[in-house]
């Protein structure tokens, strides 16, 4: 080829074979995505140190850890803050009321980086590193299939985040959850495009990541059964910089309405998109993990906030945000702000609330059952939350800790009000379909009547 | 028949940012022996430097230039700082493989522990709605693509019409010969790590403003896109940067098109695999290279 064209390329000397570089490069980008996001704790988010700090001062009985497994980086990274902000005040009004049986709480992070591969080391290093480990909250659907056997093996109470349908009733008998499944979520997406919104053609915009596509099978399933129409269906990759041809297939199809949840940027960047090429926002209905301040500041700053408020609404887990049970979860909380700066901007998200429930109710099971034996402890959980015949309801763990030295038993009515576990420890209350405010809030715009829901549950085949 | 029309205008955008990327990648491997993994984290830092001026009120194409300036400053620091003491020591290349990825892994957590893992978005203003049949685009991404051209002119210019790039080239062909020719390959090098890591900076802010919404994990995406097309065009080739460039966003943006958006990096990167499999030196390997890579 000659001169002119040797001279136009650069080529280091005494290259090593470029096969083998490369092959080291693409082993090592491998590794590099797996820890992209990466290691460390968010920002805003403290270390377990400075919660443990934080904490009244500790006892001569060891201190107990709660562990929040759950994503701290990669997409689903907003999650794990938000769970951590359940930890805390739950820990600082437990402590602040003696500890449980003199053992002060402290919150510990275990990143799992949302992927299954990563979360079982995690969970493995957690269990071998932390002896004196409580119980464990987090476990989103994007690792609790996997980090699920792990807790079981070694006897961990967990209260996880997942909504995954395997859990309704599965044989774990250290597993407890206080959300509904995924599949009702979608159902609850379903009542709002069809009985409150009256959408009939729907685009399935969700991210390619196993928690979010728990979402597809059952909402396809309701919708066509109703006589709705799916008009397309895109499991879009997650944190991709641009869809915009994904965008242009999905308008081509002319949806009524988006149904999604793609966590991290994806989220901001396709709807910023879908207003661009569609010149105006179409409407968008998300899961309750839409519902969720990391996303509030995304989506908002991505497509302007007076569109995110106009054509954005979402399904939640109903809860009231009121009464006592509520009003101590928010007191611990904006006190825990010294610890979290973010902690006050979980004060509505029900994870949130749902989490610090359980936290509080796994204490007062090991106060009814003077053990911090897990064995001895965990079937005690459900009583608590469930009550067993002249138990007083108590709001707080101290209110809880003062009626079991009187002698009494308890049922707790915490953060969300009261839980009804199953025999398979699945606590579910119903769905209400929000808003957000222009603080990021969220506002109730309707429920679902019963005979809607079961309507949509027949014909989602649950 | 639209659907695709358009997706191919989206690919001339998405080529023209890894382009941008790729060619500042490739030349650092080129002259520099040197797989700088930290390059993605790199770009995204450069574009959280832009957005942080962009928030102050100063427009995103003055945040831009901002954007190069931390790029090529940041490159230059590793360099001189982390790369350069380890290559002196003899370290092997697979060693500096490993300092790079660490170097990646530190860069990222201390960005993330600066701007937290919520994503951001550049005020900017898209201007109006450009038209071709059914490709649509934004003024904005039409400037991307003018921006991406005019860089590779003026590499190309750097490369073959200046001293410097002539001295790069040369130092790239043999740096021990170089020296004795009285080329300073130190002073070489560092020009390498500046012009290499503007460039990082620069496809960083434009990817940046072109995916409307982004956030520090996006750091590692653009890295994987970058090697992709860097190695389809063949490793420290400028030109076959370029072409693997235009290759990877077609490619992707065609297979969003047709087929699930799942599957559109597995088909990219599939036929990634294949030439690999056809012509490991990449397809411009021996047309563009100085040493007979291929």
């Amino acid at each position: 080829m000659g001169r002119r064209n040797n001279v136009n390329g650069l080529a280091a000397n005494a290259r090593p074979g470029l096969a083998r570089l490369g092959a080291i490069a693409l082993a090592a980008i491998v590794l590099l995505a797996a820890c992209s996001g990466a290691t460390s704790t968010p920002s805003a988010a403290p270390s377990a140190a400075a919660a443990s700090a934080a904490a009244p001062t500790a006892t001569a009985a060891t201190p107990l850890v709660v562990g929040v497994l759950a994503p701290f980086t990669g997409p689903d990274a907003a999650l794990g803050p938000a769970y951590f902000a359940a930890c805390l005040p739950a820990v600082r009004e437990i402590n602040a009321a003696g500890g449980v049986m003199g053992h002060q709480l402290t919150c510990k992070q275990f990143d799992t980086r949302g992927d299954p591969a990563d979360a079982v080391p995690a969970a493995r290093q957690m269990v071998a590193s932390t002896p004196n480990l409580m119980m464990v909250i987090g476990c989103t659907s994007d690792e609790a299939s996997s980090v699920a056997p792990v807790l079981e093996q070694n006897h961990i109470v967990s209260f996880c985040m997942t909504g995954q349908s395997e859990f309704n009733k599965s044989s774990f008998h250290y597993f407890h959850r206080l959300v509904p499944p995924d599949e009702y979520d979608a159902y609850a997406m379903v009542g709002s495009a069809l009985d409150f919104n009256h959408y009939q053609r729907v685009a399935l915009v969700f991210g390619n990541d196993i928690g979010s596509q728990a979402f597809v099978a059952p909402a396809t399933r309701a919708l066509t059964k109703l006589g709705a129409t799916v008009v397309i269906n895109q499991a879009i990759a997650l944190g991709q910089p641009s869809y915009r041809t994904e965008v242009t297939k999905m308008l081509a199809a002319k949806p009524d309405v988006i149904f999604t949840e793609a966590l991290g940027p994806t989220d901001a960047t396709y709807l910023a998109e879908v207003k661009q090429l569609n010149g105006s926002m179409i409407p968008v209905i998300g899961t309750s993990a839409t519902i969720d301040p990391v996303w509030f500041k995304a989506v908002s700053a991505a497509i302007g906030l007076p569109d995110l408020l106009k054509y954005f609404q979402a399904v939640d887990v109903s809860t009231t945000f009121s009464g006592p049970g509520y009003d101590a979860f928010k007191a611990a909380l904006l006190a825990s702000a010294a610890d979290f700066a973010d902690a006050p901007k979980y004060a509505q998200r029900g994870a949130t609330l749902h989490l610090y429930d359980g936290v509080v109710m796994t204490a007062l099971a090991m106060d009814t059952a003077k053990s911090t034996d897990p064995a001895v402890y965990n079937p005690v959980i459900n009583k608590i939350g469930n009550g067993v015949t002249g138990a007083t309801v108590v709001n707080t763990y101290k209110q809880g800790v003062d009626a079991l030295k009187a002698g009494g038993s308890v049922r707790f009515s915490g953060a969300a009000g009261l839980t009804q576990f199953n025999e398979w420890n699945n606590s579910q209350g119903g769905y209400i379909l929000v808003k957000y405010d222009d603080k990021g809030g969220e506002v109730t715009i309707g429920q679902l009547t019963q005979d809607q829901t079961n309507q949509i549950i027949q014909a989602g085949g649950s | 028949m639209d659907l695709y029309v358009a997706a191919l205008g989206f690919a001339l955008v998405s080529a023209s940012v890894i382009a941008i990327a790729a060619v500042g990648f490739t030349m650092q491997f080129g002259i520099t022996n040197l797989i700088n993994l930290a390059y993605g984290v790199v770009m995204i830092t450069s574009a959280y430097v832009a957005y942080a001026l962009n928030q102050l009120g100063v427009t995103i194409w003055a945040g831009l230039a901002a954007g190069a300036v931390c790029g090529a400053v940041l490159s230059y620091l590793l360099n001189r700082f982390l790369y350069a003491p380890f290559q002196r020591k003899g370290t092997s290349h697979i060693g500096m493989v490993i300092i790079s990825l660490a170097a990646s892994l530190m860069l990222t957590n201390v960005v993330l522990a600066i701007v937290g893992p919520t994503s951001v978005s550049y005020t900017q203003d898209p201007g109006p709605t450009i038209r071709i049949g059914a490709m649509v685009l934004t003024t904005v991404q039409v400037l991307i693509i003018g921006i991406a051209v005019l860089l590779m002119l003026v590499i190309h210019a750097l490369l073959t019409l200046t001293r410097l790039g002539k001295a790069m080239r040369a130092t790239a062909a043999n740096p021990s010969l170089a020296r004795s020719c009285g080329i300073p390959t130190g002073r070489v090098i560092d020009g390498v790590w500046l012009v290499t890591g503007a460039l990082c900076g620069l496809a960083g802010t434009v990817a940046a403003m072109n995916s409307d919404s982004f956030a520090v994990s996006n750091g590692a995406g653009y890295l994987i896109t970058i090697l992709a097309a860097a190695v389809l065009g063949g490793a420290g080739q400028p030109y076959g940067a370029m072409l693997g460039a235009v290759l990877i966003g077609v490619m992707t943006e065609l297979s969003a098109a047709a087929i699930s958006p799942e599957y559109k990096e597995v088909v990219a990167f599939g036929v990634l695999v294949l030439v690999m499999v056809l012509r490991p030196q990449g397809l411009l390997a021996k047309v563009g290279a100085l040493a007979p890579a291929g």
